[in-house]
């Protein structure tokens, strides 16, 4: 009968697409910047189908984890003339006074000394103005002035509230700090002095007009960063309890350079920008002035907390959140008018200019202004501003290549791959690999790592990637966070992985790429150390209980992925293969390699004859219990380390504590590899399984919530029951769940399980069943007869129809149960195939083919590339939706397939909300 | 409650405050929510404009801290505490419910009936 093949996930399809992700923008407006990638991103996983004979489901998770900074504060590029306001309206921000009086002081002191010089109050961004402010307070010294330049501050805040959802979160965010600021002000902060003193060379080239572009870049770009002058620490420290929320904030909204701050250079950069503008000013090099500078800068920490301090705007606020989206002209036209912010053009052409900082800001500002605006990407694709920006990935001064790799991080997330193939068509795939090689700067490398991350979600970049930079993300990244080493010190004890931003998005990099077919597969098994380390950080993370998290589900679906076809892809896995298996037609050699992912239908055939002969080798598995693994010389390493029946008691300990969905499904995903194949390893990991108490524990994830889990862990019952004793103990004991997972006619049962799922638990069922009277009566005791056939007789899916029809053709064909059958009501018109079966089941299949030879899966691969499918195929539930959605995108390691879906689909459902959104999750609390 | 981007919305809203239950170490509020910017909008039963992002009440426990502080069905929470609930993902909304520290939670929420019950009384503008 037909259907007996094996499945194995295959890698391929797994590829997640990038495009899904926006979702995964996370958007965090609040003031800062990156997304951040530890928010939950988008995953799109992607299902594949599989080369030829396999069907393959692939979770991959896309996440790209974008992440996209948004600058949000960006609004205030106004400046503040000389200001005819009038004190009327002007009420002060609270928390503002105590500091004006601050800042006064000392601005007073400033211009002593330089105040002279000041000659363009007017172009300043808010930030700006709030030194400007200070300017104008010594300039003329005069009540009204200070009362200006609090005006000017709120009103720039007020601007931002309205118009900014991000915004007003920033709003919300800060009031607790607010308080505090006085306290803030810590000489250590201005760490923008150092670099201001570096670019002080500039400062003397007022080459910018004033109105001109660069300035009102500058100014834009200031407010920016604000946030930054918040530094963590500082909160921190001020902060009672209660005040701590701004940082529970954090992980939801905050940006990924928030986080990495407070380790290495925190905010420096962010600031930059504010220098900037005083440079620009024309400061002179005087290392006096300075100094004084630095002074002042702790203030405007203060200056800036105080307007964010309205706390009352609560309610309201909220709502005018939902206002929402940031765009760039609106918070133009609500300044003044005299001044504008720079177009698009300007703006790249601003990354020319011979002055870093401006080179800094103007990325800066793209990378805020491409936040979840595909049009502005594209735009800024259009206008060539991506060689650009990858040319400044070479920069040496780390602004420059800082701020030039978020705007590239953001410009590669989204679903319009034209901009990820217009940065790899100007070699930034390499640049990006050479910085990451350069530089130290954990932030930057994070926005690397992003940016590959977002980049390997887009299938024809992904051997561009591994041709790059494979080596250099497993030497850079992988191993040394996995806490492997190659050669281990006998003295110190083995070092744990550490979870970081860096090796999650190279993970979920390789994740990708290791989708990409069997050249991709043999290029990651062979590269040096990586199979290694991805181990060890797996053995590391059970180990430590923590196997819940995303590095961990990456690092698992590599494994998956890479231990697809292992036992046709490996080099010398001919030595290893049962001799009846080899003379198989068409089976799979190394040789044959390419093509599996090529030509489903062919390594179908050979696929089928495979899993045939498979099965007549049964008798033998009687023998694996006794079965000496094979001797070794030496530990195994690298690629080896894939099959070793040892992976087995790790992909068990994850399938148990695991509670990520994604990483339980990758987990029998590559126990469904494994145990696929006829070859000596295979054998092994099948017994193996057995031994180490593996099939009670698969068997209680039938019962899982889980559609994909319990779809990966059915197909993984169903190849280790090619191992005649698992067969016989899974019919024991396995039945009553599997039956339980099919639905009852046309009553779907609680699960609601999609059509994959339950043909995958039919197909299983049939395999258990076939050569097993004893499991045959299992399945009528366990009242499946009544459920299979009215999924024969009603239901709507042709390929639930035809797979449970061959089950019951099956238990019809064990004579001595007929009796028991009959008995019960049932006759031979039940198990005959119903008249429509036929006609609905070739609808998928290819004309021509013999349906009831065909493995089924196969047959219904087609199914698999169709979108209508992926939609079904994501579903989860997770308590804790975000972090485990997963959004699946079938990809195809076929080419063909995928030029069929390209055609006939537009382009755009592909990426449409609904295909890629994972099904609601609703959490309790 | 449809909204344009970058254009200010205004909602009528009400202060719901809940006093969560203790349930052994769990503190209970006894609803649930759906919605988020990472989940599909269009699934959402209760969102008149099916590209609202927000987090709305899905399901409530009967009798539970929820019913009893007169939280419905279908309610769109806009802020939990002062933390807005507009624009954040499922998970980001969750864990501003379910902090442990927190006894009490007071959330700002906007449904139908309230829109409706201001309109016919005749354009005031009642806020929270």
């Amino acid at each position: 009968m037909p259907a007996e093949v094996k499945q194995e996930q295959s890698p391929s399809n797994a590829t997640s697409l990038a495009m899904m992700q926006e979702p995964q923008e996370v958007v965090e407006e609040t003031v800062t910047i990156e997304e951040d990638p530890g928010t939950p991103t988008s995953h799109v996983s992607v299902v594949t189908s599989d080369d030829g004979t396999t069907r393959r489901t692939e979770t991959k998770d896309m996440s790209t984890n974008v992440k996209v900074t948004k600058m949000v504060k960006t609004v205030t590029t106004r400046t503040v003339r000389q200001v005819p306001l009038g004190p009327d309206g002007l009420p002060l921000p609270e928390g503002s006074s105590p500091l004006s009086s601050y800042t006064d002081s000392i601005d007073r002191r400033y211009m002593k000394n330089g105040g002279e010089r000041f000659i363009t109050p007017q172009a300043t961004s808010t930030l700006t103005r709030a030194y400007n402010n200070s300017y104008n307070d010594s300039y003329v010294e005069t009540p009204e002035s200070q009362y200006i330049r609090h005006y000017g501050l709120h009103e720039g805040y007020a601007d931002l509230t309205d118009n900014y959802g991000s915004l007003s979160r920033g709003v919300n965010f800060r009031p607790p700090r607010y308080p505090y600021m006085p306290n803030s002000y810590r000489p250590e902060n201005s760490y923008t002095l150092p670099i201001r003193k570096d670019d002080y060379g500039h400062v003397a080239q007022p080459q910018v007009p004033m109105g001109s572009s660069t300035v009102d870049l500058n100014r834009s770009q200031p407010e920016r960063f604000q946030p930054e002058p918040y530094g963590l620490e500082d909160d921190r420290r001020s902060l009672g309890p209660e005040e701590e929320e701004p940082y529970e904030l954090e992980p939801d909204y905050s940006t990924a350079s928030r986080r990495t701050l407070p380790g290495t250079n925190r905010g420096r950069t962010h600031r930059e920008p504010l220098r900037d503008v005083h440079r620009v000013r024309g400061y002179p090099d005087d290392p006096i002035e300075a100094e004084l500078i630095d002074e002042r800068h702790p203030y405007i920490h203060g200056m800036y907390s105080a307007p964010l301090a309205q706390p009352e705007r609560g309610s309201m606020a909220s709502l005018d959140r939902m206002a929402g989206r940031r765009s760039p002209s609106i918070d133009s036209i609500r300044k003044d008018p005299r001044w504008r912010d720079p177009d698009l053009p300007e703006v790249i052409a601003m990354l020319g200019h011979p002055i870093d900082p401006v080179k800094s800001n103007a990325a800066a500002y793209l990378q805020h202004l491409c936040y979840e605006n595909d049009k502005i990407k594209k735009d800024v694709r259009q206008l060539k501003g991506i060689p650009v920006l990858v040319s400044l990935l070479d920069h040496p001064k780390s602004e420059v290549h800082r701020k030039a790799c978020g705007a590239l991080r953001n410009i590669s997330y989204g679903k319009d791959n034209e901009n990820k193939v217009a940065i790899k068509n100007c070699d930034g795939i390499p640049a990006l690999i050479r910085l990451l090689r350069k530089t130290n700067d954990m932030e930057v490398r994070e926005l690397i790592t992003g940016t590959l991350w977002n980049l390997s979600s887009y299938e024809p970049l992904k051997m561009v990637i591994i041709n790059h930079g494979l080596q250099t993300m497993t030497n850079e990244v992988i191993i040394p966070h996995s806490g492997w080493e190659h050669e281990p010190n006998e003295d110190s004890k083995p070092r744990d992985a550490e979870w970081t931003t860096v090796f999650k998005n190279t993970s979920g990099c390789l994740r990708n790429v290791s989708s990409d077919g069997a050249e991709a597969r043999r290029r990651l098994r062979e590269c040096d150390g990586l199979v290694d380390a991805l181990l060890h950080a797996l053995q590391s993370a059970v180990g430590k209980k923590d196997m819940d998290n995303k590095s961990v589900e990456n690092c698992v679906c590599i494994m998956r992925n890479l231990s697809y076809h292992v036992h046709k892809e490996v080099p010398g896995a001919e030595r290893f293969q049962d001799p009846s298996a080899l003379q198989a037609p068409g089976s799979a050699g190394p040789q044959r390699k390419k093509k599996d992912d090529a030509g489903c239908f062919g390594g179908k055939k050979a696929k089928e004859e495979w899993f045939n002969q498979g099965r007549k080798n049964g008798e033998n598995d009687k023998n694996y219990d006794t079965l000496d693994l094979p001797k070794r010389t030496e530990p195994s390493k690298g690629f080896e380390l894939l099959y070793q029946p040892e992976v087995v008691r790790l992909y068990l300990s994850l399938l148990t504590e695991s509670q990520n969905y994604n990483t339980l499904e990758a987990a029998a995903g590559a126990l469904q590899n494994l145990s696929a194949g006829q070859w000596t390893w295979s054998n092994y990991i099948r017994a193996t399984v057995r031994k180490e108490k593996g099939l009670p524990i698969l068997v209680e994830l039938l019962r899982s919530d889980s559609d994909k889990v319990v779809r990966a862990v059915a197909i993984a019952l169903r190849n280790l029951s090619i191992d005649r004793r698992n067969k016989d103990l899974i019919g024991s004991y396995a039945m009553r769940d599997l039956v339980s997972n099919l639905p009852s006619g046309q009553q779907r049962p609680a699960k609601n399980l999609e059509e994959d799922t339950v043909v995958a638990i039919l197909n299983t069922i049939h395999e258990i069943v076939t050569d097993s009277s004893e499991n045959a009566r299992s399945l009528i005791q366990a009242q499946a007869i009544e459920k299979l056939v009215a999924i024969n007789r009603t239901s709507q899916s042709a390929r639930e129809t035809k797979a449970a029809s061959h089950v019951l053709q099956t238990v019809w064909s064990y004579k001595e149960l007929r009796n028991a059958l009959t008995k019960d009501g049932w006759n031979k018109s039940h198990f005959q195939p119903t008249v429509t079966a036929t006609p609905k089941a070739t609808k998928n299949g290819k004309p021509g083919y013999d349906d009831t030879t065909l493995p089924l899966m196969e047959k219904n691969q087609d199914g698999y590339s169709t979108i209508d499918q992926r939609d079904k195929d994501c579903k989860y539930k997770t308590d804790d939706g975000s972090a485990d959605l997963t959004e699946r995108e079938p990809l195809k390691n076929d080419t063909n397939r995928k030029h069929y879906i390209r055609s006939n689909r537009p382009a755009v459902s592909l990426v449409d909300a609904c295909d890629v959104k994972p099904q609601p999750v609703d959490s309790w609390v | 409650m449809s909204f344009v981007p970058g254009q200010p919305v205004t909602a009528v809203v009400q202060r719901i405050e809940i006093q969560k239950l203790r349930e052994g170490e769990n503190l209970i509020l006894g609803f649930s929510i759906g919605g988020g910017i990472d989940q599909d909008p269009g699934q959402n039963p209760f969102s008149e404009d099916k590209s609202d992002k927000g987090i709305y009440v899905t399901r409530i426990t009967p009798g539970g801290p929820a019913e009893v502080a007169g939280l419905r069905i279908g309610d769109k929470i806009m802020q939990v505490n002062g933390w807005d609930m507009t624009m954040v993902t499922h998970d980001q909304a969750r864990k501003k419910l379910t902090k442990k520290r927190e006894d009490v939670v007071r959330l700002l929420i906007t449904r139908k009936s309230l829109e409706e019950a201001v309109k016919h009384s005749k354009g005031s503008h009642p806020r929270q």
